[in-house]
């Protein structure tokens, strides 16, 4: 409201210097200040120069300080309560008692699992060459070199195939995969137990 | 970019042997040779005789991979990992390290662990630890790629080399100079921290 107020009046004022500046003229010389007040400085033309025309566009992306020590430090190896960027050892890596390999905590031995991998392989190999690649409808039974059938009814041999590997079975493959670790073993004698490894 | 004949120079240029010298390139002559040859110099360093007060100088072997297709910066990291541990630790670090340089760094371990046997005159293979282990830039070729607005871009092909001295005897204790705080140190300091909490607006 204020603004408006003062150019209103600056309206006026302007008004009145044009009509007496049409009626009576300029007022005489021998008034004017010796002084010049609020002169502007004279605006000199600038040489064309091609920085106007294109400015800073080709040097866009570019450092404008130098980057500070603690700041590539920081880069280089973060924090140690947030992010630490260099590598901590590890002390979850333990010993596999069967192979004598490393592995981690919680996770396979590498080795073991490569063995096994490597003995599965060639035992589906055998069946490939023995049963072809039909569908699996049957049980297979893996004997290895110089191990006799489990002696069982004539029942439980009812579509179960028997594949011959000629190789010994290797120390860590036991025969009764089947018995569960953490039951304790019954002490009943009126089933035999069948080849425990 | 890639100079594909560049190869037919790097096998006499790889320690600077020219075989023969009179017959190829004059450009052979004045070229630098692509591989570091000052760290392994010290494995030739012939040392004077002991004093009998002196003590033992432990042997040491210098070994260098060069010109791996990985970048110097990111192979530091895995240089400074196994720095101050013994062989078989290093080793096994470097076996869960999840990096492409940390294969390259323990195949330049056990190289290293080899030659201390059989030239450096170490006796057990397990009786060594990394005294010195880092990475340097190598070969940079540079490749062009493409942004938006018509603009082109550098692409640079890093190579790292890989340094490490491996002495024989015991590591120091630490090497890093850590200092971790012994587990009764520890527990005074979370207790300090747990006393000087403050319920907010209160005295």
């Amino acid at each position: 409201m204020f603004p408006r107020f003062i150019q209103v009046v600056q309206h006026l004022k302007n008004l009145e210097r044009s009509i007496l500046l049409s009626l009576f003229g300029h007022p005489p010389k021998e008034l004017a200040l010796a002084v010049s007040v609020n002169q502007q400085p004279k605006p000199t033309p600038k040489p064309f120069s091609i920085h106007d025309l294109i400015g800073d566009g080709f040097l866009l992306a570019v450092p404008k300080f130098r980057r500070t020590v603690e700041k590539r430090l920081n880069r280089k190896f973060g924090w140690p309560e947030y992010v630490w960027k260099p590598f901590v050892p590890k002390t979850n890596l333990k010993t596999c008692h069967e192979c004598g390999h490393h592995h981690e905590q919680g996770r396979l031995c590498g080795n073991c699992y490569k063995n096994i991998g490597k003995e599965t392989k060639e035992i589906q190999g055998e069946i490939l060459k023995k049963l072809g690649n039909g569908p699996i409808e049957q049980d297979v039974i893996v004997l290895y070199e110089g191990e006799t059938l489990p002696d069982q009814q004539k029942e439980f041999w009812n579509g179960k195939r028997i594949v011959e590997m000629k190789k010994e079975r290797p120390q860590w493959f036991s025969k009764n995969l089947l018995q569960k670790s953490t039951q304790q073993p019954s002490k009943s004698t009126d089933v035999k137990p069948t080849d425990l490894a | 970019m890639f100079n594909p004949f560049k190869n037919i120079f790097v096998s006499n240029l790889k320690y600077n042997q020219c075989n023969n010298f009179h017959t190829n390139s004059l450009h052979l002559a004045w070229t630098k040779a692509t591989a570091p040859k000052s760290f392994i110099q010290n494995n030739k360093k012939i040392y004077p005789p002991q004093q009998i007060d002196e003590p033992t100088r432990p042997a040491f072997v210098c070994h260098q991979k060069t010109n791996i297709k990985y970048s110097p910066d990111k192979l530091w990291y895995v240089a400074c990992l196994i720095r101050g541990m013994t062989v078989d630790e290093a080793l096994k670090q470097l076996s869960f390290v999840n990096k492409k340089g940390a294969l390259f760094v323990k195949e330049a371990v056990l190289e290293a662990q080899e030659m201390a046997i059989k030239d450096h005159n170490v006796e057990f293979k397990s009786n060594l630890w990394v005294a010195e282990s880092f990475s340097g830039k190598g070969m940079v070729f540079k490749g062009i790629r493409r942004h938006a607005r018509g603009r082109l871009g550098e692409v640079r092909y890093k190579y790292s080399h890989y340094f490490v001295r491996l002495e024989e005897g015991k590591p120091p204790t630490d090497y890093y100079k850590r200092k971790p705080l012994l587990p009764s140190n520890q527990l005074q300091d979370w207790l300090e921290q747990m006393r000087r909490r403050k319920i907010t607006n209160s005295y």
